[in-house]
């Protein structure tokens, strides 16, 4: 797991209930809004289908680092502050580092104690998404740097699936 | 002005609510969807209940007991006489299911706050981030409503055989079965797709505007009497995914319209849809 994240597990898991939902407040009051170029782009294809809110989603591949790029409304602050503290945690990590993220993030974090079962399952949707947005970008940009890591993305891929029919 | 609600007390404006911030006889009460909304700035006063941490036992899929509503009621500042006005995100869905969860205890004085959330930020009136705390007050549950509001799987098989009306308020998708969960909430799934036989789908968006305040009495009635051509003496039973679309179809139906007779089958799709051999009916 990157760093950065790892930094982030590590404050949140330490933390008691109500700073936890402080930090996510923070988070969400953090997100950078969309670069003006691709706020022009938000359409289904980008659209993180797995929230209940207007989710939107870029992955950007620079020299085999990933640049994401989010938009998540205000009113869902939840949300907000998972993609927000998602982006602090990953930007500039290979495309290996971010499919090595463990998939129970949400559960590392402590979440589900502040959240309750049903609204965190929703989050988990989000890392799957960007692992699967990462993926597509290295097997677009190909070339001998990126082929371990699509190599690995595809076992990743499937060893997301065998997770979700086995829950 | 149109013909007042058959109960007008069990709605306020939010001008209502901000003449009485400081009442010590009411209190307000935030019900959300997302649970950090309330943290991100909430009516000032108002506290946080929240329909999953709060009012559904952490173990058994059921509501808390008398005891621990009691006791919810107390830390948050709540008398047995105590006003109870709820408000809340999307449309007041999570407002509408706590004021059905503390009319299960019996609390007589709920209202719901009309545009909800949305509305009070939407109209610049003042929020606060300052958590309120209230001296615990000696809190008596007055009664059990349950078998009046809420209706289990047994009485809704006895409901179909009866062949009484039954409101699907899902989205048409969910009704016909070609979805497994409401649009966009994956992790509210079920084993079979469709509804239960003989309801009649009626979402629950139907009685709102797009502010999220109710349509008028007149509206309504168009829906629920004259299309559903439902009476109003009628047993009704409104059921959804999880109970808390229903609960505002429940509070349209028995505050707004006057049915006497509506129960929340607070199991609903997640519970009808996984269960082995109950009959299911597909298509429209």
């Amino acid at each position: 797991m990157p760093a950065a994240l790892d930094a982030i597990v590590a404050e949140l898991s330490d933390s008691d209930r109500q700073e936890r939902i402080d930090l996510l407040i923070d988070f969400a009051r953090n997100l950078p809004p969309l670069p003006d170029r691709l706020a022009a782009q938000r359409d289904a294809a980008h659209r993180v289908e797995e929230c209940q809110s207007p989710v939107y989603l870029f992955v950007e591949l620079l020299g085999g680092h990933v640049a994401l790029f989010a938009e998540a409304p205000i009113e869902a602050p939840t949300v907000r502050g998972f993609v927000s503290l998602l982006l602090e945690g990953l930007n500039g990590a290979t495309v290996q580092e971010i499919l090595s993220v463990p998939n129970d993030l949400v559960e590392r974090c402590a979440l589900p104690e502040v959240l309750g079962m049903l609204r965190v399952r929703g989050l988990s949707g989000v890392l799957r998404r960007i692992k699967g947005e990462v993926t597509r970008a290295a097997m677009a940009a190909g070339g001998p740097d990126q082929g371990s890591a699509t190599r690995a993305a595809r076992d990743e891929g499937r060893a997301g699936d065998q997770q979700r029919d086995h829950p | 002005m149109g013909e007042p609600y058959a109960h007008p007390d069990a709605l306020v404006s939010a001008d209502w609510v901000q003449e009485h911030l400081k009442d010590p006889k009411v209190r307000i009460v935030e019900s959300d969807e997302d649970l950090l909304l309330y943290d991100l700035g909430h009516i000032p006063g108002a506290v946080r209940i929240d329909w999953q941490g709060d009012l559904q036992d952490q173990i058994v899929r059921d509501y808390i007991g008398a005891e621990k509503f009691a006791e919810l009621c107390s830390r948050n500042g709540i008398a047995p006489d105590t006003t109870v006005v709820f408000y809340g995100d999307k449309s007041n869905w999570w407002a509408c299911y706590a004021f059905w969860a503390f009319t299960l205890f019996g609390h007589p004085n709920c209202k719901i706050m009309n545009g909800g959330r949305k509305l009070w930020i939407d109209q610049g009136r003042p929020v606060s981030t300052e958590i309120p705390r209230y001296p615990a007050t000696k809190y008596t549950v007055a009664g059990d409503n349950e078998a009046r509001i809420r209706a289990f799987r047994d009485e809704v098989l006895a409901h179909i055989k009866a062949k009484r009306p039954l409101i699907d308020v899902r989205s048409p998708k969910e009704f016909t079965g070609e979805l497994l969960h409401m649009e966009e909430y994956p992790q509210e799934g079920s084993l079979r797709g469709g509804h239960i036989p003989g309801a009649k789908n009626v979402p629950w968006s139907r009685a709102v505007n797009e502010d999220g305040t109710f349509k008028s009495v007149e509206e309504l009635r168009e829906i629920y009497q004259r299309e559903l051509a439902l009476k109003p003496g009628d047993d009704v039973i409104a059921y959804c995914r999880i109970g808390e679309r229903s609960s505002l179809t429940w509070f349209v139906l028995t505050y707004l319209l006057g049915f006497p007779n509506v129960r929340n089958y607070d199991g609903s799709w997640t519970e009808w849809g996984n269960l082995v051999r109950v009959p299911v009916a597909k298509g429209a």
